[in-house]
């Protein structure tokens, strides 16, 4: 559900850039950076679809987001707890190509890329971010074998396989960077109706499903010091042509390894309905040990804050409750540290958290739209 | 101010306009000094605005602030290398540039650049950033039918072209450029995988593969730093123009002053305060100000309007950058030109108000009251032009000391203090001079007595239209000897560099084939390859920016005729020398580090740091670069330098032109050279190329001779208007030689012969003063602006020229006054003569 937040992102790089996307006139009530505007033209995320692997890894050009989504928790020798973050989002700015012998060049691509990476560290938080456009080879994804990349920075499989089972991920900035190995553990699971992640009430949703058992094995860099960490990693695939209410303004994501060795996904959107006044819409996975999936309806979850810190400027949410009375899950949640904040075209924050309660564990835990103050 | 007392102003005011409607000739010359005085500056003015704004525009522009990343090879870029390059981590950009003929219906030539970009990976793609309020967007930008961003001015052009996208205004953009999405840009230019450059952020300091070779943005100097120079050489023109119309204008006050001196005691002896007085006189100085202004600053941008386009094609052939051919004038403009005409008027007239204020009730009938301070005034004008000569002299010596990188404002000044000392001390020498020639004249000869002392009373009149006339005449002549001097060297120094008869650039892949081919015809006498490439200066172990190499080929034909200006032992030593590893360098490198033959320079290449002894100093006109010369073996080997152009030396041979025709059809026949084609190879003819560079030098002093031109205009005007304004009262001091019989067109005769006397004792000193600017124009300016020094040369043609001029505009300027003088009745000279 984080993953609402890529469209976001790309309608403020728009921002950041001045142009204003979008041109429609937005209608009332407006939804946040018009994430909910109709878009009759791309193909939509429906109940029914099948998922087919390994074609779905790759890109689904047609729907107009969709992203490769990496999170990792890591641990050096010396017990200091890091996070690595690896994403790489697509974005279709008109629903088909340009018409085929219509003298284009290959510079001509309606597919806009652009790609996070970040490294948090005990104490602090470094990020990086690129844009490409496609069509010329400067991103893209591909699936036999599997490679996602943007410049420098790529998701791959290491043993020329299609599949997710083995990879490996490389990415860095100017003081910071990661090369880390990935090692499945356990199944890919489907969020929702066997893929379709229904993302407000009024039924609209996304394609989502994950790989949350890699067993992670490599190196990080810090101001060019190489550290050895291993640790555990969470991917998300996601897709959709429209994923917000009209009303929506953002939402809470979280990604958790339970040390059970269960996995839970939840995420609250906070708005929505008529007025933007109603209720947050609540929604998570249940996944066991072995990979089966549990959906969690909104009324079988309870997401609570506990304390807010002030980040740069806007008061967010660092700690938690979380409740899953189906599964005896209470547990507190918590940032490992508040200066996770991602200052990037459209600033979110999203860092590593530790677990503890009825279950311990640790995780990532992505929160956008809290305002600048 | 009370209501009695602005009653009192206003008719002061109006008894003293009223002067003017009886003597309107005055008023038009009053006028006509300001007039010409704020047109020459403001056009002047006007064009530097206009030109510093289209640099302010290329300057912001993404491209300009950016490093530049080329092949080594010097093959063009594609897609592929882009792509190595950013899978490699690289942060760099594509742009794709090139030029779209605007084809409708004309055949001169003229084009928009077209510059595609990726808004994606270019950094602070600013001009992007600019919100036009309405419904743009990056979508738009990436995703068919596009956009192409266009300066208000050239939107006119873009339109005629076909094919374009829909056209945004984006106002910040330079001239004559289009900007849109690199896909529309491949499209238009036939690029497919092509691409121009690629650039990348300076402060990105990352490591390139060795296929690669980088540039600094700060190599490239920005447009506005080069012609800067070129600006500084037009104000200084219209900063002459100035002054030279203020002269009008103080001459055209002090009559008017002096004819109603009269008039100004009965207003004080019939009550009006002394205050009042001035206050009018103020009033109507900052009058006839704003009405000179006016006129001056329209006409200025009209006259501006006529230059500009030869100004633009100046620059652009000088210094590649492009310069609107309309003219946008900033709001300070208009201000800065009315304010410079007012500031000009109130110096000119400052010397009025303070001996008005001074006027003795009493004095009447003292009609010249302070000519018999004529001595003390003359001494003052002495001193003062004494000082300011020696402020020049001064200055002179801390130039020359001071050496290295020389101040161009400096220079600029050392000129000022020149013209203005000398022209200050115009008077009293001229005074001398005619009281030398009163004591050495025949007494028996009484008539020329006469002339010359007649002469002598006249010169408070004169002075300052012969010191405008000193002006124009110096700067002329200093200007036309540095420009004669300039062509001399200059085309000497082409002669001597551009040897072959045909240089080929060759594309990098087929150099090895063409090079073969070419050893083999037998009309081929020598080859000269010709290498260049970039490598950073190091001093004291910093880096002192890039410079650039220069790979020639020492053959003996090349020897003999390559221009050395200094070396440490002989010319054949720092020949032997270059071939056993030494360098040259040019003398803008030298002038710029302080580097003498027998010094060496380190520079960082691709294969380590190297350090160069320099053998000797070669001039490099027209080069705003340093540069350093190597064999072009040692260049391709330790400096990875691409293919370069291939000069073609034929045999000697009957019909030149013949070969030569038969040559370059041969290599078009066989390698397709013709013209630039797609990949950058090319032919020229090295008559082809005399021609170019003659025609940009040509270009570079058009603008100066046209300016000088026109000041000597207008001194011939002060000097006309002052000998006008003087002409009644002249008459009644003739009226008595008429009297004792002496005739009218003897009279004539005599008085043209006083005004040549005066141009001539003029010009004579405007030629030490001439040759001095020129001096200084060479071995100060040239060098502070250009980083090279011209060889100092003196035309006798043109100082004869000088002096013949001046006796010209003498007797123009006589002509008029005589030629009434001869039509006045002899009656109204016996009344003249009966008042005086």
């Amino acid at each position: 559900m984080k993953r609402l937040l890529a469209i976001a992102l790309l309608f403020l790089v728009i921002l950041v850039f001045g142009w204003q996307l979008w041109p429609e006139e937005p209608t009332t009530p407006t939804s946040y950076a018009g994430l909910g505007e109709s878009t009759d033209e791309f193909r939509q995320a429906q109940p029914g679809t099948v998922l087919r692997f390994p074609e779905d890894h790759g890109p689904h050009p047609d729907y107009r987001i969709e992203w490769w989504y990496l999170t990792a928790n890591l641990a050096a020798k010396d017990g200091r707890h890091f996070g690595a973050q690896w994403t790489l989002f697509r974005q279709a700015m008109a629903p088909s190509d340009p018409q085929p012998g219509a003298n284009e060049t290959p510079w001509a691509s309606r597919q806009l890329w652009m790609a996070h990476a970040a490294l948090s560290t005990p104490e602090d938080h470094r990020f990086s971010e690129r844009f490409a456009r496609g069509g010329v080879g400067q991103a893209g994804v591909k699936t036999k074998p599997f490679d996602a990349w943007i410049d420098n920075w790529s998701l791959k499989t290491v043993d020329d396989k299609s599949g997710f089972e083995r990879l490996v991920v490389t990415a860095g900035g100017e003081d910071f960077g990661y090369r880390l190995n990935l090692d499945a553990q356990g199944p890919l699971v489907r969020h929702g109706e066997q893929g379709f992640s229904q993302k407000s009430a009024d039924g609209q949703g996304s394609m989502y499903y994950s790989q949350p058992f890699f067993q992670v094995s490599g190196e990080v860099w810090v101001d060019g010091e190489p550290i050895t960490v291993t640790g555990r990693a969470w991917l998300d695939r996601e897709w959709s042509s429209q994923l917000l209410g009209p009303t929506q303004s953002g939402w809470d994501w979280f990604s958790l390894h339970l040390d059970s060795g269960a996995k839970l996904m939840a995420f609250r959107l906070r708005g929505g309905g008529e007025t933007g006044k109603e209720e947050s819409y609540l929604s998570g996975s249940w996944i066991t040990p072995k990979g089966e999936i549990m959906p969690l309806k909104p009324n079988e979850l309870s997401l609570e804050p506990r304390e807010y810190q002030s980040v740069v400027g806007r008061e967010v949410p660092t700690r938690w409750r979380i409740q899953v009375p189906d599964h005896d899950l209470d547990v507190e949640v918590r940032a490992r540290h508040s200066n996770q904040w991602m200052n990037t075209s459209f600033p979110y924050w999203e860092g590593m958290v530790e677990v503890s309660g009825s279950n311990d564990g640790e995780g990532y835990l992505e929160m956008t739209g809290y305002a600048d103050e | 101010m009370s209501a009695a007392a602005s009653s009192v102003l206003r008719t002061t005011l109006a008894t003293l306009l009223s002067h003017y409607r009886r003597h309107p000739g005055q008023l038009l010359m009053l006028l006509l000094g300001l007039w010409v005085a704020s047109a020459l500056w403001s056009g002047v003015q006007a064009i530097n605005a206009s030109a510093r704004e289209s640099y302010d525009r290329a300057e912001a522009l993404f491209s300009a602030d950016l490093d530049r990343i080329e092949r080594r090879d010097g093959a063009p870029l594609t897609l592929e290398d882009y792509l190595a390059l950013r899978r490699a981590g690289l942060p760099i950009s594509p742009i794709i540039e090139g030029e779209l003929s605007l084809s409708s219906g004309k055949s001169d030539g003229e084009s928009l650049t077209l510059i595609g970009i990726e808004p994606l990976s270019l950094p602070g793609s600013a001009p992007l950033a600019q919100q036009d309020g309405d419904a743009d967007s990056l979508r738009n930008w990436l995703v068919p039918p596009y956009r192409v961003r266009v300066a208000p001015d050239t939107l006119e052009q873009a339109r005629t072209l076909d094919d374009l996208p829909p056209l945004e205004i984006a106002s910040d953009l330079p001239p004559a450029t289009l900007v849109t999405d690199i896909a529309v840009a491949a499209r238009l230019l036939n690029m497919d995988r092509g691409i121009t450059r690629l650039v990348i952020a300076p402060k990105y300091d990352v490591e390139l593969p060795s296929a690669f070779i980088r540039t600094s943005t700060e190599a490239l100097a920005s447009p506005g730093q080069l012609a800067d120079s070129f600006h500084l050489n037009l104000t200084a023109m219209g900063l002459l123009a100035l002054v030279v119309g203020l002269f009008i204008v103080h001459a055209a006050l002090g009559l008017a002053l002096e004819q109603r001196l009269g008039l100004l005691r009965t207003l004080r002896a019939l009550g009006v305060p002394a205050r009042t007085l001035i206050l009018a006189l103020g009033l109507e100085l900052l009058l006839m100000g704003l009405i000179g202004a006016l006129l001056g600053i329209v006409s200025g941008v009209i006259l501006a309007q006529l230059l500009l386009p030869d100004v633009a094609a100046t620059l652009d052939s000088l210094y590649d950058t492009t310069v609107s051919g309309t003219l946008n004038l900033p709001w300070y403009y208009w201000l800065g030109g009315v304010a410079i005409t007012l500031g000009g008027l109130f110096s000119a007239g400052a010397s009025m108000l303070w001996r008005a204020s001074r006027i003795n009730v009493l004095g009447l009938g003292q009609a010249q009251v302070w000519r018999a301070r004529l001595r003390g005034q003359l001494r003052l004008q002495l001193l003062f032009g004494g000082i300011l000569l020696a402020g020049a002299v001064f200055l002179w010596w801390y130039l020359a000391s001071a050496g290295g990188q020389q101040d161009l404002a400096l220079g600029f000044t050392l000129v000022a203090l020149l013209l203005l000392g000398a022209a200050l001390c115009l008077p009293p020498l001229l005074a001398g001079l005619l009281g030398l020639l009163a004591r050495y004249l025949p007494r028996r000869a009484a008539l020329l007595q006469w002339s010359v002392a007649d002469l002598q009373l006249q010169l408070p009149q004169l002075s300052l239209a012969m010191m405008a006339l000193l002006l124009a005449l110096s700067a002329n002549l200093g200007v036309g000897s540095m420009v004669g001097g300039f062509r001399l060297t200059f085309l000497d120094w082409l002669d001597q560099r551009l040897l072959a008869d045909l240089y080929v650039r060759p594309a990098a892949e087929q150099y090895d084939d063409l090079e073969a081919w070419l050893n083999e015809r037998s009309e081929v006498a020598t080859l000269l390859p010709a290498r260049s490439t970039e490598a950073e200066l190091i001093k004291d172990g910093s880096n002192a920016g890039s410079v650039a190499l220069f790979g020639i080929a020492p053959k003996p034909i090349l020897r003999n005729s390559w221009p050395l200006l200094d070396t440490k032992d002989s010319h054949e030593a720092a020949w032997q020398a270059l071939t056993t590893g030494s360098a040259f360098i040019n003398e803008q490198l030298a002038r710029r580090q302080g580097l003498e033959p027998g010094d060496s320079v380190q520079l960082q290449g691709p294969s380590g740091m190297t350090t160069l002894s320099v053998a000797a100093i070669y001039p490099d006109y027209g080069n705003p670069r340093g540069e350093i010369v190597l064999p072009v073996s040692r260049l391709a080997r330790e400096f990875q330098a691409p293919p370069g152009t291939l000069g073609v030396v034929l045999a000697p041979t009957k019909d030149r032109q013949q070969t030569l025709t038969r040559l370059q059809e041969a290599l078009n026949k066989r390698f397709r050279l013709t013209g630039e084609n797609a990949s950058g190879a090319s032919l020229i003819d090295q008559q082809a190329l005399k021609q170019v560079a003659t025609e940009v030098f040509e270009r570079t002093f058009a603008i100066t001779r046209a300016l000088n031109a026109l000041t000597l205009g207008v001194a011939g005007l002060a000097l006309l208007t002052t000998l006008l304004a003087q002409a009644g009262a002249r008459r009644a001091q003739l009226a008595p030689l008429w009297a004792i019989g002496v005739s009218r067109s003897r009279l004539v005769m005599l008085q043209i012969g006083q005004l040549v006397m005066a141009c001539l004792g003029t010009a004579l000193l405007a030629i030490p003063l001439g040759l001095l600017l020129t001096g200084t124009l060479v071995a100060v300016i040239n060098v502070a602006a250009f980083g090279w020094r011209l060889p100092l040369h003196i035309f006798p043609g043109q100082l004869a020229m000088t002096v013949a001029l001046a006796v010209v505009v003498a007797v123009l300027a006589a002509l008029i006054p005589a030629w009434r003088l001869r039509r006045v009745p002899p009656r109204q000279l016996l009344q003249e003569f009966a008042a005086a």
